[in-house]
């Protein structure tokens, strides 16, 4: 055999692993698909959902898409908002075109009148108005209003729980104020996300990422606090999965980071640039179908643009700033999440112990489909109003070095 | 469901020692790791050199149910925990320092398990959460489902022997 034989013997036997052939595996759908039907998607129709500001509820019918389900939104002249499904049960036109008056909305092609509730008000073209229009029902589902928020109940209607309140919202202290925002704080890149909602929620049981994506790989980001890699805790709430993150910090300090995603589909995490003590922040992940979500998030500050100022800069420049090649060079959390695919390719993660808080979330995810298959209420559903009050632990809390050395974070 | 080529195709497993059957192991079928245990346990607290730290409970004769099947079978990790199943639970089970081989899955765990099996006889030890799909009739092996709130201690081994290696085990 000749040398040259040998040569391309042995790189033939080491050239193993190529993408030649290459089968790849697919999404974990039952955790991802949220549409009508699908396990998780009756999971999360056992909750209220934010789907819109208040302020973009109103007197003109607004497209909204909702776990995979059109729906049309709008307020009626009395001030009640409404959410009901597009085609008029007469003859099918949108409601989108309809006309909103004092107690409903009117179909535009024969003039039949739905109220909040989906009851036929009014039949223009029919004898006395319609003497049948009490036996048809516009479907529609139950809004509330609340922090600035409208939410919707897309369940069945025996398993409506009660509408939380959350204890970091229940009191707004001397001088700050309530701010809403619907304009995906926290997805680092625009309005509406445009890839499955899972990518995102996970993210935030994902701790690791942070001193990488958002210091080493593409500058700093947040704070440099943030680039230090922690030492993290993970563990099981009653409604979710916590990680508490300790970073030895060089003036001896330490700083205990506490993040939490919460059912169905809170995400906790206070403030990237360290806002101390108990997070003034929330945000909700609303999947508008299996591929765009959008994120509310509720924060309480005196600073009106806090939640803008809090949004990550590369470079110093806002992500609606960059250039492709400035994407390319310093990708944030929407590059990452969005080069995971339209739905991420689940079965094909090489999940090891630093991902143990992404693997607790779809474990957890997965006794949830489990619990609403067997006609049990998943966790965090309420149905006592005496317990409609949520409490949130997660915060950015500084020790000093007597606190941390008391707590055997830094070393004497 | 993708195929078992597509589950295993980036990623080699080491052999098991030919000639004994498998236990294919969940760490979710061996401790509690969700909730409180509803045997005596007592409470571990694991770390990976200082990166995630994560307590979970040990029910008393886990280290022997484990030392069991050690004996009678090749073991094998099926996990999300990945390589670090073995290196997190060698000091609190008693493991060897030779890590068992694994396979790097969380849900839907059948397929690559027989792939890796190849026709070997094997059981699989779980919690039954891991499964989003239905398993089918007849899967090939014995499927042991173990209440997470007892894991592996729950068994009575000399059933699941029996099942494997028949009734003159």
């Amino acid at each position: 055999m000749s040398d040259v034989t040998t040569t391309h013997a042995t790189e033939a036997a080491a050239d193993t692993g190529t993408a030649y052939g290459l089968e790849l595996g697919g999404p974990l759908d039952d955790l991802a698909r949220v549409g009508p039907g699908t396990p998780f998607g009756e999971v999360l129709r056992r909750y209220w959902h934010p789907i819109s500001k208040a302020e973009k509820a109103t007197t003109t019918p607004r497209r909204v898409k909702v776990l995979g389900e059109e729906l049309i939104l709008f307020r009626t002249r009395r001030g009640e908002p409404a959410l009901l499904h597009p085609r008029c049960i007469h003859r099918g036109a949108s409601l989108y075109y309809g006309g909103v008056e004092e107690d409903g909305i009117r179909c535009c092609y024969h003039g039949w009148v739905f109220d909040p509730q989906g009851h036929c008000l009014e039949q223009p073209c029919e004898p006395d108005l319609g003497q049948h229009r009490d036996k048809v029902r516009q479907p529609w589902y139950p809004v509330r209003e609340r922090y600035g928020l409208v939410w919707a109940y897309l369940g069945p209607a025996g398993k409506k729980p009660v509408l939380p309140r959350y204890d970091v919202f229940e009191t707004i202290p001397e001088g700050q104020q309530l701010i809403v925002n619907d304009a995906g704080v926290g997805g680092g890149g625009p309005e509406v996300l445009d890839f499955n909602w899972l990518q995102h929620w996970e993210n935030v049981m994902d701790p690791f990422h942070v001193p990488i994506l958002h210091a080493r790989f593409s500058g700093e980001q947040f704070t440099a606090e943030m680039a230090v890699i922690p030492e993290v805790t993970f563990e099981y709430t009653p409604v979710g999965v916590r990680s508490t993150q300790i970073r030895k910090l060089d003036d001896q300090r330490a700083l205990r980071r506490r993040t939490e995603v919460m059912f169905p589909n809170l995400r906790v995490v206070p403030s990237p640039r360290l806002t101390p003590g108990p997070t003034n922040l929330i945000g909700w992940v609303v999947p508008e179908d299996d591929t765009t979500f959008r994120i509310f998030t509720l924060a309480v500050h005196e600073d009106p643009d806090f939640l803008v100022k809090l949004r990550s800069t590369f470079g110093g420049k806002p992500w609606a700033e960059l250039s492709e090649e400035e994407h390319r060079r310093m990708p944030g959390d929407y590059e990452a999440q969005k080069s995971q695919g339209p739905i991420s390719l689940h079965s094909e993660d090489h999940l090891t112990t630093t991902d143990q808080g992404v693997a607790m979330l779809r474990r957890m995810m997965a006794r949830q489909i489990r619990a609403v298959t067997a006609g049990d209420d998943p966790v965090g559903v309420i149905r006592d109003p005496a317990d409609e009050i949520v409490g949130i632990t997660g915060g950015n809390f500084f020790l000093t070095r007597e606190e941390a050395l008391a707590e055997g974070l830094v070393d004497a | 469901m993708p195929s078992p080529a597509a589950l295993l195709a980036k990623y080699t497993p080491a052999a098991v020692t030919a000639g004994r059957p498998l236990a294919v192991l969940g760490v979710d079928g061996v401790v509690v790791l969700e909730g409180e245990a509803r045997v005596p346990a007592r409470l571990e607290h694991l770390s990976a050199r200082g990166k995630w730290v994560r307590d979970l409970q040990v029910p008393d004769g886990t280290r022997e149910a484990v030392a069991h099947l050690a004996r009678r079978y090749g073991i094998v990790w099926a996990s999300e925990w990945g390589p670090n199943a073995h290196l997190a639970l060698a000091g609190v089970l008693g493991l060897p320092a030779a890590p068992w081989p694994y396979l790097p899955v969380q849900f839907n765990k059948l397929a690559a398990i027989r792939e890796y099996a190849a026709g070997r006889p094997w059981v699989w030890i779980d919690d039954p959460v891991v499964d989003l799909d239905p398993l089918p009739g007849e899967p090939g092996g014995v499927i042991v489902r173990v209440d997470p709130a007892r894991g592996l201690a729950g068994l009575d081994l000399s059933v699941i022997d029996e099942a494997v290696f028949g009734p003159a085990a």
